[in-house]
Formats: structure tokens, sequence, C-alpha cells
């Protein structure tokens, strides 16, 4: 102990913060930043994944995959998800908060669960589950042949239309309840006597809605954006499971398309894929900062 | 002070412990860190000197023929053999693994000897040279075995593995299906694909099925029937789609065959199998010969279906080859010297090995003797009695030998969307050329 008696007060806490903050700091940065540093330096090379070596030029993965017409078309099939999903599921979500925040409402600890419990589902189970409602021979076809709303079975995960229908309907159907629950936590943090005053003052539900509800949920509304987007763009499960990117690739996923160039059809071209990866990353961090910027309350 | 010191000891424990964790994975081929070799789906090699060990997957098809070998081995070589069989949970399983040991460089968690498709071998070739070790002075005479099977595993002149089971391509149908639409099988054999439509089209008539299947998200059908006309899809390394005639021929055809609801695309292989095949949705199976256990799994079936050769387009008998896999000893195998002569012993000569491999797992041997057994010439009850592992024999050894690819499976993912595209509506001359502009781009060319 004798060397630490030169030592001030504030000096020795200091010393004892920075000891706190080594090992969560040195492993952050050996298992999240030096892999994304080694992913990036990957992404600089082509070759088979044994001996791989540096593009020339430097950023040709980074030019190539706008070249690419898979690359586009899974860029495309994502936003279309994307732009279809995120805001029927909010407004589903927002809704069914809304309903089920109701002071009056009977077993309302029962509806929420029922409305959560698609989210304590597995990604892969869910989708096979999907796969096999809207299998050819499956329920959902039965059922319309027989309520004759269609003449004979329907392919529905064998044509494009239809089997992007169904991948929107399965996340929302997962999702849902995951918003709705940041909604419902956010709803009970509104005063019941805002509502009431709206209430005094004449307001009707609709009025309340828009002039009460959504202005106060709104850091819960951005939250529930970003993590949408950013979960979709990461969508990955449902393209293999459920459609298997197919028919001819018109529901492949940007994820689903950077595994196929990694370990699906033997390409194994790591490079490549890992410059997509870095690709959507940016996507991803482009457009979370345009939705803070967007909600920013600071005027 | 004391509570400090004791709490430093915890940290510190804690703090070790975990370092240990990390480090074991990383140091897989350090020696003597036992503790963490346990459970058989680890692949690896063993330090006994008289095992080896394998990865395979299917328990109907390549593990009891595996199973055989030992036996035989055992029995008839050397009687403390041991072939220590690492099931993986399907053919992927075991490429990924191969994709991974080599890209991390630690072929050490690769077995002794991994087996394959035969179509993946150019591409990891290609990409992993030094994870094989060649089997060019392994006591086999090549001549015996199908030249075309061969062929898949010989490159550049250098042998890389040894034949498990071919890939021999039948026509299966249903005999009684064809007879109600007024056809016998004989009928079938050596007849054009339009007159195939023709049948195709009574039969769907008559019984509302489909006379062929395939699943649309790995059609192999286009590969089949160009083999059978002996083109590839492929010329001296490049792709050769568009502006080939016989490409667009055939192409054409498997489209007019899903307009004419003669062809049934179910969209992946499990609907392929569980459903169209074993669902009963089809009256005619063609591929390669493995598939046999498939259409047998239907016992309500037995006896209906025969075999026979595929259509042409000129009317001849087909004779193509899809699938069937091979044996390739790794880098990572010590015992190089008894692995390739377990392989030559066995799969290289033995007809008792191949005898209990077509018994237990209904394995069709590449090796030409194999076919003149007595278990081979024996009828086949589920398929009406008729010798059809004999006629696959004969079948096998007239198919011709095309020019193999790396990018076999990347041809066969992008000329299947093609066809989907084109039965939807799109322009076959756009789509084919569609299909070979994303091939070249992504063989780099």
């Amino acid at each position: 102990m004798e060397n630490k008696k030169g030592m001030s007060l504030l000096e020795k806490q200091s010393r004892a913060g920075w000891i706190f903050l080594a090992p969560a700091t040195l492993m952050i940065a050996v298992m999240s930043f030096w892999p994304m540093i080694s992913a990036f330096l990957t992404s600089l090379k082509t070759g088979s994944s044994a001996n791989m070596e540096w593009a020339s030029p430097i950023f040709y993965n980074y030019t190539r995959m706008f070249a690419d017409k898979l690359f586009l078309r899974s860029v495309g099939n994502t936003f279309l998800y994307l732009a279809i999903q995120v805001p029927i599921m909010l407004v589903l979500a927002i809704l069914l908060a809304q309903l089920l925040n109701n002071k009056d409402l009977k077993l309302k600890g029962f509806f929420r669960t029922c409305v959560f419990l698609p989210c304590a589902t597995a990604l892969v189970s869910y989708s096979l589950i999907f796969k096999s409602l809207f299998a050819t021979e499956g329920l959902i076809n039965t059922i319309l042949v027989n309520l004759h709303i269609i003449s004979e079975n329907y392919n529905f995960l064998g044509n494009a239309g239809s089997a992007k229908a169904v991948i929107i309907i399965a996340l929302i159907w997962r999702w849902t309840g995951y918003n709705m629950v940041f909604y419902l936590a956010g709803l009970q943090n509104i005063e019941y006597s805002v509502y009431e005053a709206a209430k005094i003052d004449g307001a009707n539900g609709w009025k309340t809605f828009w002039g009460i509800t959504v202005p106060l949920l709104k850091p819960t509304i951005i939250m529930t954006f970003i993590m949408s987007i950013n979960g979709t763009l990461q969508l990955f499960d449902e393209s293999v499971n459920l459609t298997n990117g197919g028919p001819a690739f018109s529901t492949i996923t940007m994820s689903h398309y950077i595994y196929n160039n990694t370990f699906g059809t033997g390409v194994a071209n790591f490079g490549y894929a890992t410059a997509m990866a870095f690709f959507v990353f940016i996507m991803v961090g482009i457009l979370a900062l345009i939705n803070m910027k967007v909600g920013d309350t600071r005027d | 002070m004391k509570k400090k010191l004791i709490s430093m000891l915890l940290a510190g424990t804690m703090v070790l412990s975990l370092a240990a964790c990390g480090g074991g994975g990383s140091t897989g081929g350090d020696s003597g860190d036992g503790g963490d070799d346990a459970g058989s789906a680890e692949m690896g090699t063993s330090d006994d000197e008289n095992t080896l060990t394998v990865a395979a997957w299917d328990p109907n098809l390549n593990i009891p023929a595996l199973e055989a070998a030992a036996a035989d081995y055992k029995e008839n070589v050397n009687s403390d053999f041991v072939l220590d069989i690492k099931e993986q949970g399907g053919s992927q399983d075991v490429e990924t693994a191969i994709t991974t040991a080599a890209s991390s460089g630690k072929y050490e968690t690769l077995p002794d000897m991994v087996l394959f498709q035969d179509h993946w071998i150019r591409k990891f070739v290609a990409d992993y040279p030094d994870a094989w070790q060649n089997v060019d002075d392994i006591d086999i005479n090549w001549d015996d075995f199908y030249a075309e099977k061969i062929d898949y595993s010989t490159i550049d002149g250098v042998h890389y593995g040894v034949p498990v089971d071919g890939g021999t391509v039948i026509m299966a149908y249903r005999v009684d299906l064809l007879e109600e639409a007024g056809y016998t099988i004989d009928d079938m054999k050596g007849i054009t694909w339009e007159k195939f439509i023709e049948v195709g089209k009574a039969v769907k008539e008559k019984t509302g099925k489909a006379l062929l299947c395939m699943n649309s998200d790995g059609n192999d059908l286009m590969y089949m029937m160009l083999q059978a006309e002996g083109i590839s899809q492929f010329k001296d390394g490049k792709p050769n789609l568009a502006g080939n005639d016989k490409v667009k021929e055939i192409v054409q055809l498997v489209v007019d065959m899903v307009n004419e609801g003669v062809l049934l695309l179910p969209n992946s292989w499990s609907d392929y199998t569980d459903k169209a095949i074993q669902g009963d949705q089809v009256a005619g199976v063609m591929n390669g010969n493995w598939i046999i256990p498939t259409i047998q799994a239907v016992d309500a079936n037995s006896g209906k279906w025969e075999i026979t050769t595929m259509p042409t387009l000129t009317g001849e008998e087909g004779y193509a080859s899809n699938g069937g896999s091979s044996l390739y000893i790794t880098a990572n195998c010590k015992k190089v010297d008894l692995a390739k002569d377990f392989l030559a012993y066995t799969f290289g000569k033995s007809t008792v090995t191949y005898d209990n491999a077509l018994k237990d797992g209904g394995v069709v041997s590449t090796y030409i003797p194999a076919g003149e057994s007595e278990v081979y010439n024996e009828g086949v009850e589920f398929f009406n009695n008729t010798p059809i592992y004999a006629q696959i024999s004969e079948m096998g050894a007239h198919v011709q030998t095309i020019e193999q690819s790396p990018f076999h499976y990347t041809c066969r993912e992008k000329l299947g969307a093609a066809v989907i595209n084109i039965v939807n509506g799109g322009d076959i001359d756009e789509e084919i050329q569609g299909a070979e502009d994303q091939l070249n781009f992504e063989m780099g060319n």
C-alpha cells in the first residue's frame, strides 16, 4: 500500500474508475469493434474464402454491387416490405394499444397476452407455420376453396405477388404485438387527467387521439419506427424459410442474398458479401438519422 | 482489507475462467486440451490408428452404404478397423462445414473423409486446393467405373474422389395411370419430348395427375435434358446458354409442359418429395436414381411403378446423370494409407460392399462389375418385379460425359428462375440472356 500514499483522493477514484471500465471496454473492443474492422478489411478483398487478395481497385466490391441486378432486386424487395409492412404494422399496433388501454376493459391481461404471444414464437417456426398454412394444399387454400371464393387451389408461394403478400402478412402477425407493448407502456405514462381535461373541453375520441395521444407518444413512435426499419432491412428468416427467396428471386431480401453469397449456392464470396453487409449497415444508419432528425422535439 | 482481497480473488478467477472458455474455442488444435471433445456430431479425426472418421448425412441412403463398407473391411482386412460416421443433418451441412473449415484455415475441424455430391468438387478444389489429398496412387482401376462418374472428381487429370453412389437418371412411371390413359410403359421408351407431352395431356385428362414434377427452386430438369443430348450448359469454362438453340428448345419444352399442366413445379424440395411424389400428385418422376427410396416410401403404390429411359429431342433413349456422391480424403487425414486402403478395398472393388449397400440403403453403384451380381438382377416387388437395379446399371454406362463447371448450382439457380419468369409471361430470349448475364456476373467474367 506504500505506493498509493502519494495519490490524492481524486486520482485514486479516477484510477478505480478506469479499472472498472477496462474489462467491459476491452470485451467490446475485442468482440465487437475488432470483428467490424476485420469485416471491413474483408470487404476490400476478393477471391475464394481460403485465399483472399486485395481487390483492385480497392473498392471493387462496393462498385460491383450496383451492377448486380439480383442485389438491386433484393434491395427493391426489402424496401417494398418496409414501405408496406411498417406503416400498417405501426398503425395497427397503436390502435390495439389504444383499445387495450381502456380502463373499463375486462380481461385486459388476457387480451394483451394474446396480442403479444406471436412475438414469443421463434422466427423459423412461425415462418414454417405460415409456409404450411399458405401451401398449395394448405389450410388457407382449403378454406377459400370450400367457401367458393376461389375455384381451385392457388399456389400462393409460387407466384411473385402473392408470395410477397404472404411475407408481409406474416411479418405483421409476428411483430404487431411487439410494438404494441411499447405503445402500451407509453400510453400508461400519459396522465389520465389530460384526457379528462380534453373531454371537459369537448374533444371527441378522434381529436384526443391526434391531439394528445400521438404527440405524447412521439418518442415511442420514433423508437418503434427506427427499430422496425432496422429489423425489416435485416429481414432474413422469413425470406429463407417461407419462400426461400423464390419464385425466381422475387421475394429475396438483402440479408438472404448476402447469405447466399457466403454459404448459399457454394459461391463462398465472402468479400463481396461483407461489402453488401456494410452497404446495409450504412442504409440503416442513414434511415435512423433521418428518423431522428424528423422526430427531433427540440425546435 | 480482507473483503477487498476476497473480491479481487473472485474477480480474478472469473476473468481467468472466462478467458479459458474463449481460449478453448480458438485453440482447438492444441494437444492435451481435453474435456471439450464430447459429442459425436463434432467432426475432426480420431487418435486411434485403426479408426477413420467420415461425414455423411442420409440415414436411409449413404450411411447404410458406409456401414456396409466398414463391416466388409473389418471382416476381411483389418479386424480392429472402426469407421466413425459423423452423421450430419443434411448434405448442405457437409458443404457448409467444408466452406467454414477452409475459409478459416482450420482443417482440423474436418473428419478424415467427407462424402458430398459430385457437383461440388470442382468448386471446392478451385476454391480450396489445400483441403484435399489426391488419390492418384490408390489401388483402383478407374476403368471399372462409369467414365462420366469419374469425370466429376478428376480435375486436370488428378483423381480426388472414390465413387459411392451414382446419379443415373431414371424416368419412373405409374403404370396403372398410364394404362388409364391408354398407354403402356413400352410406349414411353425412346420417345420424343413432344410425344411425352401428348401422353402427359392424356394422363392429365384421364387421371388429373401431372406426368412429371420438379421443385422450382432447384430445377434439375434442364441439366438432365441437356445431358441426354450430350450438351453442357458451359463451354470452355464459360456459360453457354444464350444463343444456344438446344438450350432454348429445352427451356421452351419445360415451359410448355408447365403450361399444359404436364409438369408440376412444387415450390421447394420438401414439397417435391412429400407432397408431389408421396402425396400421389404425379404419374411420373424423373431424377437421379437416389430418388427411388422417396418413391418407395408409399406402400400403397407398390407394384404400380416401373422405370425406363428418359425422352429426348430426337426420340432416342435418353441417358443422363444427376447427383450421386463420392468420398474425398481431407487435408486433415493423417492416416492416408489406411483411408486409401479402405476405399480401394470397399468402394473400389468389393461387390460385397456394393451388394449390402444396395440391400440396406438402395445405393446403386457406379462400379460396372457390381451390376452383374445376383442382388442387382433380382426383381423389385415395388417396381412390378422388374430388375430395376440391373436396368439402372445398364443405363449408367450410356451416360455421356459433358463439360462440368464449378458453377453448376449457380447456373441451375439462374436457369430455374428464367423458367419461372417465362411461365409468367417473360420473353424466352431475354430471360435466357438475363440468366447468362447474371451467371457471368457471379463467375466474375
